[in-house]
C-alpha cells in the first residue's frame, strides 16, 4: 500500500542510482529514494553506515560519484549548498556565537535582500512558531542546547527550503528534551506541511517522528517502510535486530528464528512444544521484563503486568511464539 | 594551629621559594637597572641625563625611529602572512596545505644563530643566489644583507611560524557546522570571511601582533649579525654602549624598551580582557 501511494503522491525529492564513496572505501552505493511533499522521512542506522552522507549530498556539502538527486524535479547534484532549496539543522554548534539570534535569524535573509520591514516580520512570526519569543537580542551561549536548536530549525525553515534537512539535531540533548523537541518538530511539521529528511541513531526518535523510515546498514538500504511495517514485517536478519527488541534463536540447516519478546507467550500447558526456566523477573511498569532459559538458549519475554503476578524465579514454563521470523544464511526473510 | 589557618598559610609558604627566585633574579635587577639609569654619566648624582641623551641625539633617535620602524613592518608582515596561512591550512584539504600543515613549525627547531647564517650564505651579495645567478651571466647583488631588509626577512621567518600557530589555534575553534550553516543560507566565500571567520578571530591577529612585536622590538641576535653599522636596532645600540662603558645610558635604554613593550602590553591586556558581548554569560 505504501508503494501505492508513493507513486501517486507528489515527490518533491528523488534520489536515484546515486553512489558516493570516501577515499577510505566508506560510503553509500545505489542508493534510490523517493521522499514525497509533506513527508517526515528518517535515515536509520549504526554510525558509519552512510546515513549523514546521503543528507550532506542532498544538501550540497559532499558530491556524489555518480546518480541523481532532483528537488521538485530539477537536478540538483551539480549546485553548491547555498544554490540548492535546502535548508540544514547541524547536529550542534549552528548558530554563530558572535551573532544575537535576530542576526542569526536574519543572515540569510539580508543575503537574500529581503527588505528590511519584512525580515523583521518574518522573524516575529518564525520565533513564534518555535516558541522562542523575546530572545531576538540574546546570544547563542545565553540559551539552552535545546533553545539553540529551535532557534537553528527557524533559521533552516526562514529560508522556505523545499526540503529541511536535519542531520542528528536533538543527539547533543538530553532524554527529556529530546523528547520534547522531537514533538515540537513533528508540530511545526504539519503547521508548515513541510518535506523533512532526518538522520538519527536512535530508533525511538526514527519510530516516533517517522512517516517512513529507511534502515541503513554499510552504505546500503536494508529496508524503506513505515514505522510499524518496519517493526512488523523486517526484510533482513539485521533490520530485525536493529529496530526493537528481538530474540534469535537458531533453526534447521543455517536459518535463524526471531521473535520479538512480546511475541514470547508463557502459560502452563500440559504438553508443550517448548519449555523454560524463568532467571530473572523485572517489572517495568506496566509490563514485566522476563528472562528465560532455554536449553543453552536466553530469552527475553515481555509479559503484561496482570499475567506476571504469578511468575516466580526458577518456574518452569511452556513457551509459545505468537508470531515469528525466519531468516536464511544471507540474513534475507524466509517467512 | 587549626586545620583552617594551615589552609590559609600553605598556599603562601608554597609560593615562597618561586617568589624569592623571582625576587633576586628579576625583581632586584630591575629596580637596579631603573637606578642606574637615573644615575647622570657627567654631571653625576640622579637626573635625565640618560634619558635626555636619547631623546636629544638625532643618531639615538634614528636608531629608534629605525627599530620600530623595522618591528611594525615586521608585526604587520608576519601577522598578516600568518593569517592567511592559518586560514589555509583550516580551510583546505589539499595535499600542499597538508604538507604545509606539517612543515611549516620547522623554522621553530632550528637554533636562531644558525638560521641567521644561514640565511646569510644564501641572501649575501656573494651568496648562493648570486652565485646562481653568475652561472646565467647575471649578477644579482641583492642587497638585502647590512640592511633593514634582510633584518625583516629574517623576522618573518622566525615570526610566521609562531604567528600561524596562535592563530591556527584560533581558526580551528571555528567549527566546520558555522561554515557550512553559512553556506547554506546562501552565503559566498567572501561574505563568510567577513560575517563570521574574521569577527570569531580578529581578537587573536591582536594578541599574535604584540608577541610579534614584543619578541621583535628587543632582538638581538638577528640585527646583530645582519644589520649595518648605522642606525642599529636597539638591541644592538645598547650592546655597544653597555661595551662602551655607558651604563646608565645602556639602562635608560632598557627601560625605554621595557616601556614600549608595555604599551604593547597594555594592548595584549585590554584585547585580551576584553569580552564581546557574545561572550558574556
Amino acid at each position: 500500500m505504501t508503494e501505492q501511494t508513493a507513486q501517486n503522491a507528489n515527490v518533491k525529492l528523488r534520489i536515484s542510482n546515486m553512489t558516493k564513496r570516501y577515499s577510505n572505501g566508506d560510503g553509500v552505493s545505489d542508493i534510490d529514494l523517493d521522499v514525497r511533499e509533506g513527508e517526515i522521512v528518517t535515515l536509520l542506522g549504526p554510525s558509519g553506515c552512510g546515513k549523514s552522507t546521503i543528507l550532506r549530498t542532498i544538501g550540497g556539502f559532499i558530491g556524489v560519484d555518480k546518480g541523481e538527486i532532483l528537488i521538485d524535479g530539477k537536478p540538483v547534484q551539480n549546485l553548491p549548498p547555498e544554490k540548492r532549496p535546502t535548508a540544514m539543522v547541524f547536529q550542534s554548534y549552528n548558530l554563530w556565537p558572535h551573532m544575537t539570534i535576530f542576526d542569526n535569524l536574519a543572515f540569510g535573509l539580508q543575503i537574500k535582500k529581503v527588505p528590511k520591514k519584512e525580515i523583521a516580520a518574518r522573524i516575529d512570526k518564525m520565533l513564534h512558531l518555535v516558541h522562542m519569543e523575546g530572545h531576538e537580542k540574546k546570544y547563542p551561549t545565553q540559551l539552552s542546547g535545546g533553545q539553540q536548536q529551535r532557534i537553528a530549525i527557524a533559521r533552516a525553515l526562514l529560508l522556505e527550503p523545499s526540503v529541511l534537512l536535519l542531520d542528528e539535531p536533538f543527539s547533543a540533548l538530553d532524554a527529556k528534551i529530546r523528547a520534547q523537541m522531537r514533538e515540537e518538530l513533528k508540530r511545526i511539521q504539519q503547521a508548515l506541511k513541510i518535506t523533512v529528511v532526518f538522520v538519527t541513531h536512535d530508533q525511538e526518535e526514527a519510530m516516533a517522528l517517522s512517516d517512513r523510515i529507511v534502515v541503513m546498514n554499510k552504505g546500503v538500504i536494508e529496508q524503506i517502510g513505515g514505522p510499524t511495517e518496519i517493526y512488523d514485517c523486517p526484510k533482513t536478519r539485521y533490520v530485525a535486530s536493529f529496530i526493537g527488541e528481538m530474540n534469535f534463536l537458531p533453526g534447521a540447516n543455517g536459518t535463524e528464528i526471531a521473535v520479538r519478546p512480546e511475541d514470547v507467550w508463557l502459560d502452563d500447558a500440559m504438553e508443550p512444544e517448548m519449555s523454560a526456566v524463568i532467571r530473572t523477573i523485572m517489572p517495568l511498569g506496566h509490563y514485566t521484563k522476563v528472562g528465560l532459559e532455554m536449553g543453552e538458549h536466553f530469552l527475553r519475554a515481555y509479559v503484561p503486568k496482570t499475567d506476571a503476578a504469578g511468575l516466580r524465579v526458577n518456574d518452569s514454563v511452556a513457551l509459545t511464539f505468537h508470531k515469528k521470523y525466519v531468516y536464511n544464511q544471507n540474513g534475507g526473510l524466509q517467512q | 594551629m587549626d586545620q583552617e589557618r594551615k589552609n590559609k598559610i600553605l598556599p603562601y609558604l608554597m609560593l615562597m621559594p618561586a617568589m624569592a627566585i623571582m625576587a633576586i633574579v628579576v625583581i632586584y635587577p630591575i629596580f637596579s637597572c631603573i637606578a642606574t639609569s637615573f644615575t647622570q654619566e657627567e654631571a653625576g648624582g640622579f637626573g635625565l641625563e640618560n634619558y635626555l641623551y636619547f631623546l636629544a641625539d638625532p643618531m639615538q633617535l634614528t636608531n629608534i625611529g629605525y627599530t620600530l620602524a623595522i618591528v611594525l613592518v615586521t608585526v604587520v608582515l608576519a601577522v598578516g602572512i600568518a593569517y592567511l596561512l592559518s586560514i589555509y591550512l583550516r580551510f583546505s584539504n589539499s595535499r600542499v596545505s597538508r604538507w604545509i600543515g606539517k612543515l611549516y613549525l620547522l623554522p621553530r627547531f632550528i637554533p636562531g644563530l644558525v638560521a641567521v647564517n644561514g640565511m646569510i650564505t644564501i641572501i649575501s651579495n656573494s651568496g648562493l643566489l648570486n652565485r646562481l645567478s653568475r652561472l646565467f651571466g647575471a649578477d644579482w647583488q641583492l642587497g638585502l644583507i647590512y640592511d633593514a631588509k634582510g633584518i625583516i626577512l629574517m623576522n618573518l621567518w622566525f615570526n610566521i611560524p609562531f604567528a600561524t600557530m596562535l592563530m591556527g589555534a584560533a581558526m580551528s575553534a571555528i567549527n566546520n557546522s558555522e561554515i557550512e550553516a553559512a553556506k547554506d543560507v546562501g552565503a559566498g566565500k567572501l561574505r563568510i570571511f567577513w560575517k563570521i571567520i574574521l569577527p570569531l578571530t580578529y581578537r587573536d591577529i591582536f594578541i599574535s601582533a604584540t608577541f610579534v612585536f614584543m619578541s621583535n622590538i628587543s632582538s638581538f641576535t638577528t640585527p646583530y649579525l645582519m644589520g649595518g653599522n648605522y642606525p642599529t636596532m636597539m638591541g644592538v645600540t645598547m650592546y655597544n654602549l653597555y661595551g662602551n662603558q655607558h651604563f646608565g645610558r645602556s639602562a635608560a635604554l632598557s627601560v625605554i624598551m621595557f616601556i614600549l613593550s608595555a604599551l604593547s602590553a597594555v594592548m595584549y591586556i585590554y584585547v585580551n580582557m576584553r569580552k564581546d558581548q557574545w561572550e558574556k554569560n
